[in-house]
């Protein structure tokens, strides 16, 4: 870099180098290049030597490259990101590390979004930012003023009624260094989804139901064989998930999962008290119809049935 | 504050409107700094005067820091040509410059009818609220109903609105704030 060359700094714009000074720093002897900003030349940034290429800084686009940039903004655009979080941090991205292009790239990507439906407040910021970072650099790559290299920019993204342009291919986009993706942390709502379709659910309910009323005794033969098939159900997926997991190797993720499993029943069976309570309450009105009934006719043995249930429960219980 | 000088006569009515328009637009104070003449070779062989050139050679008015001049001619404006051609000139004034240009050629015909001068004064507060605009570091607005919408736009409705939209107000409103007078 010598003094007089115009350099663009990511996310900040066109400086000049002024020159290479030595500084001190924490007593270590250092280069650094001194630049001063286009736009504000009170504002001087000086940048270690070293440093240079880590922080991104580059030539101001050529004429060339400038055409192909018109060219692109021209263009017919494909459909933009609708997802928010992936669009904001590609778009931070190119504006640091995708050079003039990649600032065009910002620019007409947002425009085009912002036909759809207007950006939001965090958007039109970086919209407004990339557009004064873009014009400003084909302004001075161009050497027009700056307004005057806007007028061009929104002359290709908005032209005006009947005209067309005899467009060249543009350039192709540079391409992003991709960043490592994060594990997925959603086991537990994959378990749930899973059990909740297979209607587990609502056998581990009876199964706790079934568990919590076995020792009692009290109960009809129907009850206690639903209890007990129940309870078997409740620990066979649990313990074939770990076996076939285990068996897979897939290691502490198979081993967590039991685990994982044990620890829902509770909240599961939280959830099953509630549950119990509906039909309690749906049963006491049908349990005492009957008995009304019966003192006009003797009961019937089906409609009593129901009401021995949580009459019996509640025995249980207080015992 | 902003002082508006006309190359050509304009209709008081028409100025006092703009005056009023551009008063509520920046909140800063507006008032019509006279008449002057259009320099003598701003025109150019095809009949246009260069905004650019126009802007430099434009009369000096009397005025403090941070004051901005919109000056306003009747003369069509031409700008140098881009990679893709010529955008159409409506006005002309540079990002956080003094002084500002507008055009009225290419606003629609102003007519007899109370409609079409409105229609008319309207145009000409949009284009002076753009061009203003520009002078305090306003960029191009993707917002159609805002006055920093380009004017060559063909979202632009046909009768444009005369307001900036929140975001540019906003912007300007920081940008006059932070003016040292």
């Amino acid at each position: 870099m010598k003094p007089g060359d115009r350099v663009v700094y990511p996310n900040q714009g066109v400086y000049r180098v002024v020159g290479v000074v030595e500084m001190d720093i924490g007593g270590k002897r250092q280069s650094f290049v001194r630049m001063q900003s286009e736009e504000n030349p009170a504002a001087t940034v000086s940048v270690p030597r070293e440093k240079v290429p880590a922080i991104g800084l580059r030539r101001v686009a050529t004429g060339e490259q400038m055409e192909g940039v018109f060219h692109y903004l021209a263009a017919q655009f494909d459909d933009p990101e609708l997802d928010w979080k992936v669009r904001h941090r590609d778009n931070a991205d190119r504006l640091i590390a995708g050079g003039v292009l990649g600032v065009a790239e910002v620019v007409k990507g947002l425009h085009s979004l912002s036909r759809i439906r207007p950006l939001p407040t965090k958007e039109r910021e970086q919209y407004d930012n990339a557009r004064h970072l873009l014009v400003h650099e084909i302004a001075v790559s161009l050497g027009v003023p700056a307004v005057l290299a806007e007028d061009y920019v929104d002359y290709a993204l908005m032209p005006p009624a009947g005209v067309k342009f005899d467009l060249k291919p543009p350039p192709t986009p540079v391409l992003l260094p991709s960043r490592p993706k994060k594990r997925r942390p959603v086991a537990e709502d994959e378990d749930d989804l899973g059990l909740s379709d297979l209607g587990i659910d609502i056998d581990l309910a009876g199964a706790l139901e079934g568990a919590a009323a076995l020792p009692e005794g009290d109960l009809p033969a129907a009850e206690g064989e639903e209890g007990e098939a129940a309870t078997p159900g409740a620990e066979a997926p649990a313990a074939e998930a770990g076996g076939d997991e285990a068996d897979e190797g897939e290691g502490d993720d198979a081993a967590a999962r039991p685990a994982k499993a044990a620890a829902k029943t509770q909240p599961k069976a939280a959830k099953a008290a509630p549950k119990e309570k509906a039909p309690a309450k749906a049963a006491k009105p049908a349990a005492k119809k009957p008995e009304k009934k019966a003192e006009k006719k003797p009961a019937p043995k089906k409609a009593t049935k129901p009401a021995a249930k949580p009459a019996a429960k509640r025995g249980g219980k207080k015992k | 504050m902003i002082r508006i000088v006309t190359l050509e006569r304009l209709d008081p009515t028409d100025l006092a409107f703009l005056t009023g328009t551009l008063y509520r637009a920046f909140g800063v104070g507006t008032e019509h700094a006279g008449d002057r003449h259009l320099p003598a070779d701003a025109e150019g062989k095809d009949g246009r005067v260069d905004a650019i050139r126009l802007l430099k050679d434009a009369p000096p008015v009397r005025s403090l820091p941070d004051d901005k001049v919109l000056y306003i001619t009747s003369a069509p404006l031409s700008l140098p040509k881009g990679p893709l051609g010529e955008p159409p000139c409506w006005g002309f004034a540079e990002f956080g410059g003094e002084r500002a240009v507008i055009s009225t050629s290419r606003l629609p015909a102003r007519g007899v009818t109370e409609a079409s001068i409105e229609t008319w004064r309207k145009r000409l507060a949009r284009e002076a609220i753009h061009a203003l605009g520009h002078t305090w570091d306003l960029h191009h607005c993707y917002d159609a109903r805002c006055a920093m919408h380009p004017s060559w736009s063909q979202g632009l409705a046909e009768r444009p609105e005369m307001e900036l939209c929140t975001f540019c107000r906003e912007k300007s409103e920081r940008k006059i704030r932070l003016a040292k007078t």
